[in-house]
């Protein structure tokens, strides 16, 4: 298929804002409406954007497979090494161990803004693995 | 093929009133828990987001279970796709 020369500029011109957005939507998860599931879709809608625009091997030179893996994986065991960190704290599973700060600033409500930086970070590895994926066997 | 018509709009008939009668029936919830949510949410968890304070403070091992469930389906998508290229 022939590329566009259109799509291929306005597409990446675009998608370092929408990863911009997603990071923004991420890290005030805890202010304003957003967190960390929402904020990793439109981050993996920046990789998905790149990847229907220019083919999935130049955008797998950004984001290389292994690497998503990798996130995706370790990913989920840092979300149960923070719930084990409530047990060691002294209190339950998934307890709030770390400082609750000021509430409105950005590093405050302790540990669900890190929580909420591990979520997004998984779900962008893991919705722009599956349609790289189903974009390969094209 | 006209009585199955007839049929077919007979029980959305029926439905449509047990729905319309159920909504009229079905008393408030109560709103004990969500006034416990909004006015210690912020003081408990310290995240101005209720949403946020909700799933990730009071309902963070649900969370958890969602997290699992994501990673299940990369890996089964992964699983079933990586088949396919090496044959």
């Amino acid at each position: 298929m022939k590329e566009s020369e259109i799509v291929s500029v306005i597409s990446r011109k675009l998608v370092p804002y929408i990863l911009i957005f997603g990071l923004y939507l991420i890290s005030y998860g805890h202010l304003s409406p957003g967190g960390g599931f929402q904020g990793g879709v439109v981050l993996a809608s920046g990789i998905i954007l790149l990847a229907l625009a220019r083919g999935t091997d130049s955008a797998q030179k950004l984001f290389p497979e292994r690497n998503l893996r990798i996130v995706e994986a370790k990913a989920f065991f840092l979300f149960l090494f923070m719930g084990i960190g409530g047990l060691v704290a002294g209190g339950y599973f998934l307890q709030n161990f770390l400082p609750l700060g000021k509430a409105g600033e950005v590093p405050s409500a302790g540990f669900i803004f890190f929580l909420n930086l591990i979520i997004g970070l998984k779900v962008s590895a893991g919705i722009s693995l599956i349609c790289f994926y189903l974009l390969k066997g094209e | 093929m006209k009585l199955k018509l007839l049929g077919e709009f007979l029980i959305f008939v029926v439905f449509g009133f047990v729905l319309i009668f159920g909504i009229d029936f079905i008393p408030p919830p109560p709103s004990g828990l969500k006034n416990y949510f909004v006015y210690q949410g912020v003081r408990q968890t310290g995240a101005i987001n209720l949403v946020s304070s909700i799933y990730l403070g009071y309902r963070a091992f649900d969370t958890l279970g969602e997290t699992i469930v994501l990673i299940l389906v990369v890996s089964g998508i992964v699983m079933l796709l990586e088949k396919k290229d090496k044959e």
